[in-house]
């Protein structure tokens, strides 16, 4: 079982959410499908399957972005911060810290991007709280 | 075998190998035959196993059958014997001793089936657990791979960006501006519709005469006489 990315793609290009919230999806060539919120159009999200989950991951900096001397005082206020954010965690991918989320592959459209859009927002909320501690 | 302790071990061995460390893509292709392996095995002994629990119902249905001969031949003898007739009984007795001969035969082979059919079953069980686990296993080993393509493509937008000073405070005061202009476009609109509906309002009650303030020339005579 899988989501065809391409009806998805198609799909949240022609949806506005009740917030008022559109999309733009579009397809990359390594079969990432990445995604913009307009309610947050400066970090993107990047969808990916396996067998039986769909992911949503938000990049979020790069290690090298955070003050040295502050490191472990980021990563503590992101173990905090992870339990209180509605369906997302935010974690380590190589040296970028991201937001991410997962699903089930069959999950409803209305439920994936109910998904998408309080991703893009909390990961406006995460920023804030630790904007301080980036360079 | 534990993927989140291969990566907590690729981890501190250089967070920036880690993808692929635990996606080693011959890991990944032995999972899969194991997979594809025991699926097999659990297909044919789940073939032979319904060949097994057809005979073993047969055995039983025999067993059955025969022991209701047993009692018939019993009741025959007995009426024999009531009768007086003691050689037809006796003759009645050697069949019924055959009879049970081949019962206890059949319900000797009906229970070493039925055990055999038990252990198949739980074999079977045991491997289908095998398999989820392995399929679980692989999924994480497949999470990774495809975090790694999502890295990939921020790598490729990160070095696109830069590793300026302030992106993300600037990416943040960019969108906070974007809101804000959306939210003061969104009040100016809801402004211009309460003006549009108030003099909409205004116009109807001038219409209906109700809350008529110009004053005619009559009311101010009127006023002017009430002061004199």
């Amino acid at each position: 079982m899988s989501i065809v990315f391409e009806d998805l793609v198609y799909r949240l290009n022609a949806y506005t959410s009740a917030e008022g919230t559109t999309f733009d999806a579009v397809m990359n060539d390594n079969g990432v499908l990445e995604v913009v919120c307009s309610n947050n159009d400066e970090f993107s999200i990047h969808m990916v399957q396996t067998d039986t989950q769909l992911l949503t991951v938000t990049p979020l900096f790069h290690i090298s972005e955070v003050k040295p001397e502050l490191m472990n005082e980021l990563n503590t206020q992101l173990l905090h911060l992870s339990p209180a954010m509605p369906l997302s965690s935010a974690g380590i991918q190589g040296e970028q810290y991201i937001l991410f989320g997962s699903m089930a592959l069959n999950t409803y459209f209305e439920n994936i991007v109910h998904e998408l859009e309080v991703q893009a927002e909390n990961t406006l909320e995460l920023l804030e709280a630790v904007s301080p501690l980036l360079n | 075998m534990g993927i989140l302790s291969n990566i907590v071990k690729a981890f501190k061995g250089g967070a920036s190998e880690v993808g692929e460390a635990i996606v080693d893509a011959n890991a990944v292709r032995i999972l899969e035959q194991e997979i594809r392996e025991a699926d097999q095995a659990i297909h044919k002994a789940k073939q032979s196993l319904t060949q097994l629990k057809a005979t073993e119902i047969k055995l039983k249905r025999e067993v059955g059958s025969l022991e209701q001969d047993v009692s018939d031949y019993e009741a025959k003898a007995m009426q024999a014997l009531e009768q007086g007739k003691e050689e037809l009984a006796h003759e009645v007795a050697v069949r019924i001793a055959d009879i049970e001969s081949e019962r206890d035969d059949k319900a000797a082979e009906y229970n070493t089936l039925k055990a055999e059919v038990t252990s198949i079953n739980s074999m079977i069980r045991k491997r289908e657990q095998t398999i989820q686990k392995n399929k679980r296993e692989l999924d994480k080993i497949k999470t990774v791979e495809q975090l790694q393509k999502t890295t990939t493509q921020m790598s490729t937008n990160f070095a696109a960006s830069g590793n300026s000073q302030h992106r993300v405070a600037d990416a943040l005061s960019r969108v906070k501006a974007k809101q804000q202009n959306w939210r003061d476009k969104v009040d100016a609109g809801e402004w211009m519709e309460e003006q549009t509906s108030s003099s909409d309002l205004d116009s109807k009650l001038k219409a209906e005469g109700i809350g008529e303030s110009n004053s005619s020339a009559d009311d101010i005579l009127a006023r002017l006489k009430a002061k004199k």
